[in-house]
């Protein structure tokens, strides 16, 4: 291998770790790398010497910039949540980079691309500096370039952005509801991405003095998208392999017969093919048994009716409907510090209509939601959970691959987001240590609340179903929320983890939380609530003590029917 | 612009839109029954096209007109080949990447885009090791040119217009009105939308969700094949045609409204019309330029379509 070639591939090293930071960090289908370098490229030879003749340290710049901005505007198209728009859009921007460079070559130099003078020389007369970048030092360049990115991707796991990263790879519908703005953490991602596409593309033609199309085609997209997948979720290491392989691949190319652009393409196809064969079957790792329930039932501490605390949450009014039909209708509701708050009601009253307009998931037709006094907006969950407002979702929903504590964790991210948090810690200030420490004290103390402390940092995927949905009120209790909005968290639960559930809800009731608990297990209600709701056809039929509702008339009509 | 140019550009627009909406349809059918975006559906449609050619001709076609026999017979293999490319693109790589209630594992979105545009990838690459050439002229077995005796129809101002785009025009508008009203109608229709509502909910009911998503791969697939019949013999048809294709009935489906049958006819005459009058206006230079820009600035600004 020669020096140039060596050079090179560090080059792609950079656009391959630029990647991997959206593919396998942030879990984002990026198909469109290659076309970000070509903006690196094509934009210093247009700015540089030999172009309009900017200084090259400028020019390089620009470029980098211009395609950070690009990548920013292109991630609009992942504000949706499952994220494939992205594949699409990105997927769409190669192909039209790679067209439009062929389509205009009074611009873009048509197939042979655009040729500069090499080697290039960073020149500045004020620090009377004129560096000669011969492929050695390109070398250099491109390895410090890499070893920073890797020092950069490795520190930001472990920190805030970890913890981001993490969510919207693993759970971006959880990490919403968890208060993490997932828009704007993609958003973030894409652009550093392509700025380090277009860094690789930049150093690439001043180190070859040529951009032509057919080198940032859409098939090095695709190769690079490759060489990410290479290596699995979050591994630095994973590009670095990826790349070695891409550098074997002309080789082995041009001993195949035929065409050998065509051989490439066709060794792509498969690399690609074999990739997502070995990913699947790593995937599918037998189903272990699931592990017996492991925690003891504590007795029930006598628990007193709360004397009457400050109002947290407040409905007012609220009427809500899909299309004709009326879910809701006028319903008023007020949740009270250290108070659990049933709602019950036959299926398809409208209980899970009100949790998604008291989480912020559905705006009202009519109506206010207030919590301490304000009124809120319905702003979407995240505004919901900053004011102090965190629902469970019904489906139990639990990151696969990151550790209990590292779940709670994301909640205190979500629920506190500090300024600067990851500028912070990349830079190991000592607010952000401070903060670290503060954050590891909210995990500890929400893990010890839901009683999930013995098994706070064992594989996520041996929890037992009880402790899942622990896990679920641990991560909202995170947040720092003091209202919680729980849907049914005792479904599927056994006798003695029902017996820890009922306890944790009225230990948190004792620090002052409030709780809207959705329950059909009215022995479970009984047991915990200090107040019920009754919500039959989207109306309040009844509301008080549960003794005093329990013996309701037109409760036991609408749950017995008419006498 | 003189009148003659003008509805040159229009008819032409139309006829070139009226076979994206073809495309677009083939492409909405799947998303809004299987939440996927088929990435490989443009390299399906030219691949179907050139298997004909491959199987009719050999490696080394020349333009020729075909006899009766084997027009038909290259018809029909150009529809079976989009069918079954499409539902092999559909079981081999979308499939295993679905949710699965039962093993409790969501999608994988990541490995459903990457195994559709390795697929294409596939398709595309393959058949350019087999067909060398950059472009190859594929003959027309509907032979629409023999529509009037000098192959061109004048145009009220001047210009004229080769024989086969009203007839493409027309054609392709009447298999995407048919196609709809198929899907509305039909039972299979009716088992689609069960399974874009709810797979597990149309499963319970008896639906078999699994062949009727198999199903959507396949129809689109025939629409395919019926799009690159009506589209390739007008044209120097190129292996890596089919991406910006695709791309532009994605572009039109979107304009539509994703998961919208009437919406994705209307977004190809939409975005046909504008390819068309781009070239005119600006020059061929834009002909790719302008679907894929509209479809990188629908994504980013509408990707509900325009209709919400």
């Amino acid at each position: 291998m020669t020096v140039v070639e060596l050079a090179q591939s560090l080059w792609l090293l950079v656009a391959a770790l630029g990647l991997a930071f959206s593919v396998q960090y942030a879990g984002l289908p990026v198909l469109g790398q290659g076309a970000f370098v070509a903006v690196g490229g094509v934009g210093t030879a247009l700015l540089g010497p030999g172009g309009a003749g900017w200084p090259l340290g400028l020019a390089v710049l620009t470029a980098v910039v211009a395609a950070g901005v690009l990548g920013h505007v292109v991630a609009l198209a992942a504000r949706r949540l499952e994220g494939a728009y992205l594949a699409l859009a990105t997927w769409a921007l190669a192909w039209l980079v790679y067209r439009a460079m062929l389509a205009f070559p009074s611009a873009f130099g048509g197939a042979q691309g655009l040729v500069r003078r090499v080697p290039g020389h960073l020149v500045s007369p004020a620090l009377g500096l004129d560096w000669t970048l011969t492929p050695a030092v390109h070398v250099g360049l491109a390895a410090a370039s890499c070893a920073l990115v890797i020092a950069a991707l490795i520190r930001l796991d472990r920190g805030p952005a970890g913890l981001d990263l993490a969510a919207l790879r693993e759970g971006p519908e959880l990490a919403a509801s968890l208060g993490i703005p997932v828009a704007v953490r993609r958003r973030a991602v894409l652009t550093v991405t392509a700025a380090l596409g277009a860094l690789s593309g930049a150093g690439t033609v001043v180190l070859l003095g040529l951009v032509a199309p057919a080198d940032v085609s859409p098939l090095l997209s695709l190769q690079l998208f490759v060489a990410v997948l290479v290596g699995g979720a979050a591994r630095w290491w994973g590009p670095v392999l990826g790349v070695a392989l891409l550098t074997a691949l002309p080789h082995l190319a041009d001993a195949l017969p035929g065409d050998a652009e065509r051989a490439r393409g066709v060794l792509t196809a498969a690399l690609l093919v074999v990739v997502l064969v070995v990913r699947r079957v790593l995937s599918l790792r037998p189903d272990a048994a699931p592990p017996a329930p492991r925690i003891a039932p504590e007795p029930d501490e006598a628990h007193l009716v709360a004397e009457e605390h400050p109002v947290l949450l407040r409905a007012r009014g609220i009427t809500a409907s899909y299309g004709a039909l009326r879910a809701l209708d006028g319903v008023a509701l007020d949740l009270r510090g250290g108070q659990v708050h049933a709602l019950i009601g036959p299926n398809g009253s409208g209980k899970s209509t009100l949790l998604k307009v008291l989480a912020g998931e559905l705006s009202p037709d009519s109506g206010a939601v207030e919590v301490a006094g304000r009124v809120l907006a319905a702003a979407g969950p995240q505004a919901r959970v900053l004011a102090g407002v965190a629902a469970t979702p019904q489906r139990t929903v639990v990151l696969p691959r990151t550790r209990p504590a590292r779940q709670v964790a994301i909640a205190v991210r979500g629920g506190s987001r500090p300024r600067h948090a990851v500028a912070r810690h990349l830079l190991a200030t000592p607010s952000s240590r401070v903060a670290s420490q503060r954050s590891a004290l909210m995990v500890r103390a929400a893990l010890r609340e839901a009683r999930l402390t013995p098994v706070a940092d064992i594989d996520a995927a041996e929890l037992t179903f009880g402790e899942q949905r622990l896990l679920q009120v641990a991560r909202a209790l995170a947040t720092g929320a003091r209202v919680l909005l729980l849907d049914e968290p005792a479904a599927g639960m056994s006798a003695d983890e029902r017996a820890t559930l009922r306890h944790v809800l009225r230990r948190l009731a004792g620090n002052g939380i409030a709780m809207l608990l959705v329950e059909h297990d009215m022995r479970l209600v009984n047991a915990v609530a200090d107040r019920v709701t009754v919500l039959v056809a989207g109306e309040v039929i009844a509301a008080g003590r549960p003794v005093d509702v329990r013996t309701d008339p037109a409760v036991q009509r609408a749950y017995l029917g008419t006498p | 612009m003189d009148l003659g140019v003008l509805l040159q550009a229009l008819v032409g627009g139309l006829a070139t839109g009226a076979v994206l909406g073809l495309v677009a349809l083939g492409f909405t059918l799947v998303a809004g029954t299987v939440r996927v975006l088929h990435l490989a559906h443009g390299d399906v449609v030219v691949a179907a096209v050139f298997t004909g050619v491959l199987v009719v001709l050999g490696r080394t076609p020349v333009a020729t007109t075909l006899a009766p026999g084997p027009a038909v017979g290259f018809a029909l293999l150009v529809l079976a080949a989009g069918a079954v490319l499409s539902g092999a693109a559909g079981w081999l790589a979308v499939r295993p990447h679905l949710a699965d209630v039962t093993r409790g594992r969501a999608t994988d979105v990541v490995g459903w885009v990457a195994a559709l545009v390795a697929a294409g990838l596939l398709l595309r690459e393959v058949l350019g090791l087999l067909l060398p050439q950059e472009a190859y002229a594929v003959p027309d077995p509907l032979r629409l040119d023999a529509l009037s005796g000098s192959g061109v129809f004048a145009l009220p101002g001047g210009g004229s217009l080769p024989a086969r785009v009203p007839a493409v025009l027309v054609l392709a508008v009447v298999v995407g009105v048919a196609a709809e009203r198929l899907l509305v109608r039909s039972r299979f229709g009716r088992a689609l939308r069960a399974v874009a509502d709810d797979p597990d909910a149309a499963a319970l009911c008896g639906v078999p969700a699994r062949r009727v998503v198999l199903l959507a791969f396949v129809f689109a697939g025939l629409l395919a094949g019926i799009a690159g019949l009506l589209d390739a013999p007008g044209r120097a048809l190129s292996v890596d045609d089919g991406v910006v294709l695709g791309l532009a009935g994605i572009a039109a489906a979107l304009l539509g409204g994703l998961g919208s049958l009437r919406g994705a006819l209307a977004g190809g005459l939409v975005v046909g019309v504008a390819q068309s009058l781009a070239v005119t206006q600006l020059g061929a230079e834009y002909s790719d330029v302008v679907p894929l820009g509209l479809l990188v600035a629908l994504l980013c600004l509408r990707p509900e379509g325009l209709r919400r």
